[in-house]
């Protein structure tokens, strides 16, 4: 008994001296109901404990606070007002969606926090958010960056494995998302005509056709899998969600369309894709996996722990976003030895990583509309023997492209 | 007298708690009041079309047509905000009374189903208009109502919810009221006993229509955007109706108490649970349509005219 | 309500006409429309049950057969069921699901008005939703059977087989349904009730069972249904939800208590949608079709009936 409440006792202080300190606050915004929202926010708790078991920050502990956006715009304006008047958190971060970070800005613009996104691609928020925003910081990269990078990539592949690419068919789905993809490949189309832009050397025809996306009560893609056959692309992308993948596949079989390149743009892929033998030498457009962990120690570092911490694997590339996402603030907190606003604006400005958990550096540079954005471009990875095996950016292969696509028999 | 004076007072006392709500509440529980506000605005024009006996699952359509004529009035013409506002709520009237005609005769789930696939039809239809709408890309408002001041919006969106419920009540205490409700119990004796039938339904179709309209552009303008996805969104059709059932309908306080009830019941439970809520949530929808299945306000209500009745014996 | 609806009339002519020019003109979205139009069939006919003979707009319908395509999941993944074999444990396991959800729930609302039972349905619908989301994630689940995208060529085109089974259960679940309502007492008994429930219950016919045994059927088709979408589709808690507005659709556009009609609308619909899908550039209007084609037959029926 007496033993037991010693140690209490000697538990108590050592807390008292390690937490004496007030915690950093930390505010969250992200939809847990969803896959991606639920493993960035574990990733950043993963990060949070990893920094305050390391001292924490500035002597401080960080205290991450997490509230659903439930993916409605109304519910993430509150989540935010509640985040900085009643937690009088000191940052935010998170975020996943588009149409609910719409509705965040007004909010986040009223209290001016240091913000680090880490979701909403679609450029209609950078324009909301505006040039002299300089507390906002954008980690994901914006729709047009990543059309401007499939055009690097694409040109680089094309020559390196000596591949003709010139025709290039998109399916899209006919929401906010697909048609978002639609209208920037249409701009670079327009540029590539003229000899300008990335896809100059890789697009010199282009057709689009809409779909309605499995997730949203459609999942029927033989019509436009036709129109794609008839057109005869090197090159066929669709961009949709998680829900459509396998579907496409087994229906571009089943019409009997292989094109030389079959590349998937959605946000997320379904679970054990990999193991289906539709999956196999299908390409995908992501920030990052599994197979990274050969390449970048930082990404091996985020994935170990991220298992040994939750008892299974993370699936998507919100995790490691979410994971660097909490590391960026924290770094910045650091450099900048205060809380000060514009102190930590101008460190995080200033943050430099060789190496993160997406495998790639990280680095703050201007974008179109806001000063401060973080990532440019995805990875170009492929599905091989049940592994996403990275074959873009090249310097950062874990497999050689297998070309041409076609079923197995 | 007493009764009356009581009364009276307690109004104006929920009335000034109410308007002077944002000088002493936090930003966070002004946000929810003024979420709370929306779906009770929109719970009761709902119901006050329900106490002819016409089901109408057009609440998300109406709502949309006044985001998007809202927002497309100030981004694209120039149009001042709040001028918008009214802008929407004169279209989607127009809209309203053309449908009226072909839409009216239809009784039960044709009615139901008809507004359903009208919402549809809107949204698709606004998809499909990129060079006016944004299209499924959606459009973004970059001069917000009053410069986003937040105390001014809550103001307009008190007075949309004060203005319908004043509206409902002044139509369950007047000539109207009567009007409805035969419709509602037996339409044949209704139009026997000489009451237009069609002319009441227009009305209140119409103006129903008009206040989910205007729900729709204040939404907008205190958000700033506008997708197909989210201003067509069903939960602006079946959050409503819960609250108006859960509440108790046919009653204007029905619908007021179900969305105050289950607004805060949402917020407290996504508070305490971050995983499951709606669980919780849909349970807890399911134990009161089992257990009060004349809702809250409709439950107290029959119970407060028995004790009364029994006093009276 | 429509005891002959296969007689030769002008709207079946008409409709024969269409059918034969759009089998020359767009031959694939035929077949397309033919295929997808047999499934939207085969969801929508428990619903029209529901509604028809119990009077209840079951907004959870989609849901079920979420729910029903998870454990079709489960069956596979564990126990290496087929899933076109898993259709017949899952019917039991629906059917059963049903009798349970009705006894302690739906029984006790039959009383309380339609609105009180489309509310208690959104809630269990929400329940299933939020479980799935629980359990499972919002991470869609997919199983691989090798004939799920089998083909055969015709002319230029490769059509795929495997769909013709939409529509072949679509019609096989319908025959099944008349017998049942045609020839046995039970049947006899709901199609009275569904008709008019106060004069069945004066003849002596003891609704509570006839509820009870048509949502437990209701439920349990649902099972079959996922069975066979599940080798095509893409598991998640929505999968299922926007069946629910689209039955809803055809079961108002047949008209209530009209099956047949329903197999009719919904090929009609499905065709109507692969022709749009087919024409480049005018995809994103097919749903204007599918909603479109339903308020001109509610309408021009609507005002027949006035006129008459």
């Amino acid at each position: 008994m007496k033993r037991s409440a010693v140690l209490v006792v000697c538990l108590a202080v050592l807390f008292s001296v390690v937490f004496a300190a007030e915690p950093i606050k930390i505010g969250a915004v992200s939809p847990l109901g969803d896959i991606t929202g639920k493993e960035s926010t574990r990733a950043m708790q993963l990060a949070v404990k990893e920094i305050n078991d390391a001292g924490g920050v500035l002597g401080r502990p960080l205290q991450l606070i997490i509230m659903d956006d439930e993916m409605k715009p109304a519910s993430g304006a509150a989540a935010i007002d509640k985040l900085a008047t009643v937690d009088k958190v000191d940052f935010f971060v998170g975020g996943m969606g588009s149409g609910v970070h719409l509705a965040e800005i007004p909010a986040l613009k009223k209290y001016q926090k240091v913000t680090v996104w880490i979701g909403a691609a679609d450029h209609n928020c950078e324009n909301a958010v505006g040039a002299d925003a300089d507390w906002y910081f954008h980690l994901h990269p914006w729709d047009y960056q990543q059309g401007e990078g499939y055009g690097i990539a694409w040109t680089e592949i094309a020559k390196a494995y000596n591949i003709k690419i010139e025709k290039v068919f998109l399916a899209y789905e006919e929401g906010a998302f697909g048609t978002g993809s639609y209208t920037s490949y249409v701009d670079f189309f327009n540029q590539a005509k003229k000899g300008q832009g990335s896809w100059a050397a890789v697009m010199k025809q282009f057709v689009g056709a809409s779909f309605k996306s499995a997730s949203l009560g459609g999942g029927d893609y033989r019509a436009i899998l036709n129109q794609a056959k008839s057109f005869n692309p090197d090159l066929f992308v669709w961009a949709g969600y998680d829900a459509d993948a396998v579907p496409i596949v087994a229906q571009a079989k089943e019409v009997n369309f292989t094109p030389k390149l079959f590349v998937g743009a959605p946000p997320g892929w379904p679970a054990n894709y990999g193991k289906n033998p539709l999956a196999e030498n299908v390409i995908l457009y992501g920030m990052w996996s599994p197979t990274l962990s050969d390449v970048s120690p930082a990404a091996k570092h985020f994935f170990d722990a991220y298992v040994k911490m939750y008892g299974e694997e993370p699936t998507g590339y919100f995790a490691p976003l979410g994971y660097i996402n909490i590391y960026f603030l924290a770094e910045g907190i650091k450099k900048a030895g205060s809380l000060d606003k514009n102190a930590v604006i101008k460190a995080l400005e200033k943050v430099e990583f060789k190496d993160t958990a997406l495998g790639e550096p990280l680095k703050i540079t201007p974008s179109k509309v806001v000063k401060h954005q973080g990532f440019k471009y995805q990875k170009i990875l492929q599905w091989q023997n049940g592994k996403q095996q990275v074959i873009w950016p090249l310097d950062l292969a874990t497999a050689k492209l297998v070309y041409p696509f076609s079923f197995k028999k | 007298m007493k009764n009356r004076t009581g009364l009276i007072i307690a109004v104006v006392g929920v009335l000034s708690v109410m308007i002077s709500l944002p000088y002493y509440s936090g930003a966070y529980f002004l946000s929810v009041t003024m979420t709370i506000l929306l779906n009770m605005t929109l719970a009761v024009s709902w119901d006050m079309m329900l106490r002819t006996g016409q089901l109408s699952f057009g609440i998300a359509g109406f709502f949309g047509i006044g985001s998007y004529v809202s927002i497309v009035a100030v981004s694209n013409f120039g149009v001042n905000n709040v001028v918008s506002i009214f802008l929407a709520a004169a279209f989607v009237a127009v809209i309203a009374l053309a449908l009226a005609f072909a839409i009216l005769k239809l009784r039960g789930i044709y009615f139901a189903i008809t507004t359903l696939a009208l919402t549809m039809v809107f949204s698709v239809t606004i998809r499909n208009m990129p060079t006016l709408t944004g299209g499924s890309g959606g459009k973004v408002l970059y001069n917000t109502i009053f410069n986003g001041d937040t105390t001014k919006i809550y103001w307009l969106i008190l007075t949309m919810a004060l203005f319908t419920i004043l509206l409902s009540i002044v139509f369950e205490k007047t000539r109207v009221h009567y009007a409805i409700s035969s419709i509602r119990n037996d339409e044949v004796v209704a139009k026997s006993s000489g009451i237009n039938v069609f002319k009441y339904l227009t009305v209140l179709f119409v103006i129903t229509a008009m206040i989910q309209g205007v729900a729709g552009a204040i939404y907008t303008q205190q958000y700033g955007f506008a997708y197909p996805e989210t201003a067509f969104s069903l939960d602006f059709l079946m959050l409503p109706m819960a609250m108006a059932l859960v509440g108790g309908i046919y009653s204007t306080w029905g619908s007021v108490i179900g969305s105050v009830v289950l607004g805060l019941v949402a917020e407290y439970l996504r508070l305490v649970m971050p995983h499951g809520s709606k669980i919780i949530y849909g349970i807890i929808v399911i134990l009161i349509i089992l257990f009060l299945p004349k809702g809250i306000y409709g439950t107290l209500e029959s119970k407060l005219r028995t004790t009364r009745n029994g006093a009276r014996k | 309500m429509n005891a002959k609806p296969f007689h030769l009339n002008r709207t079946l002519l008409i409709l024969i006409i269409l059918l034969v020019v759009i089998a020359i003109w767009k031959p694939v979205a035929l077949i397309y429309g033919f295929q997808r139009g047999g499934l939207y069939a085969l969801i929508a006919l428990p619903l029209a049950l529901i509604l028809g003979i119990i009077g209840i707009l079951n907004l959870g319908h989609g849901d079920f057969l979420t729910l029903a395509m998870y454990i079709g999941y489960l069956l596979f993944e564990n126990l290496k069921i087929d899933p076109l074999l898993s259709m017949v444990p899952l019917f039991f396991i629906f059917l059963a699901l049903g009798m349970g959800i009705y006894m302690i729930t739906i029984k006790y609302v039959l009383k309380s008005g339609e609105l009180n039972q489309l509310i208690l349905t959104f809630g269990i619908s929400m329940v299933i939703i939020q479980m799935a989301e629980l359990i499972w994630t919002t991470r869609p689940r997919n199983l691989y059977v090798s004939y799920a995208s089998s083909s055969v060529s015709f002319l230029d085109f490769s059509v795929g087989t495997y769909e013709f089974l939409y529509p072949a259960l679509a019609i096989g679940v319908l025959i099944a349904l008349r017998l049942f309502l045609k020839k046995t007492k039970l049947g006899q008994a709901a199609t009275a009730v569904g008709q008019n429930p106060r004069g069945a219950e004066i003849v002596g016919i003891d609704t509570n069972r006839v509820y009870f045994t048509v949502f437990s059927i209701s439920i349990g088709i649902l099972g079959i249904a996922a069975g066979v979408m599940l080798p095509r589709t893409s598991i998640f808690p929505l999968t299922g939800s926007p069946y629910t507005l689209k039955s809803f659709a055809l079961v108002a556009m047949a008209g209530l208590g009209d099956l047949n009609g329903i197999l009719i609308g919904g090929i009609t619909l499905g065709i109507a949608e692969a022709v749009i899908q087919s024409i480049p550039g005018y995809g994103g209007w097919s749903d204007l079709v599918f909603f479109g084609v339903l308020l001109a037959v509610i309408l021009t029926r609507a005002y027949r009936r006035s006129e008459s």
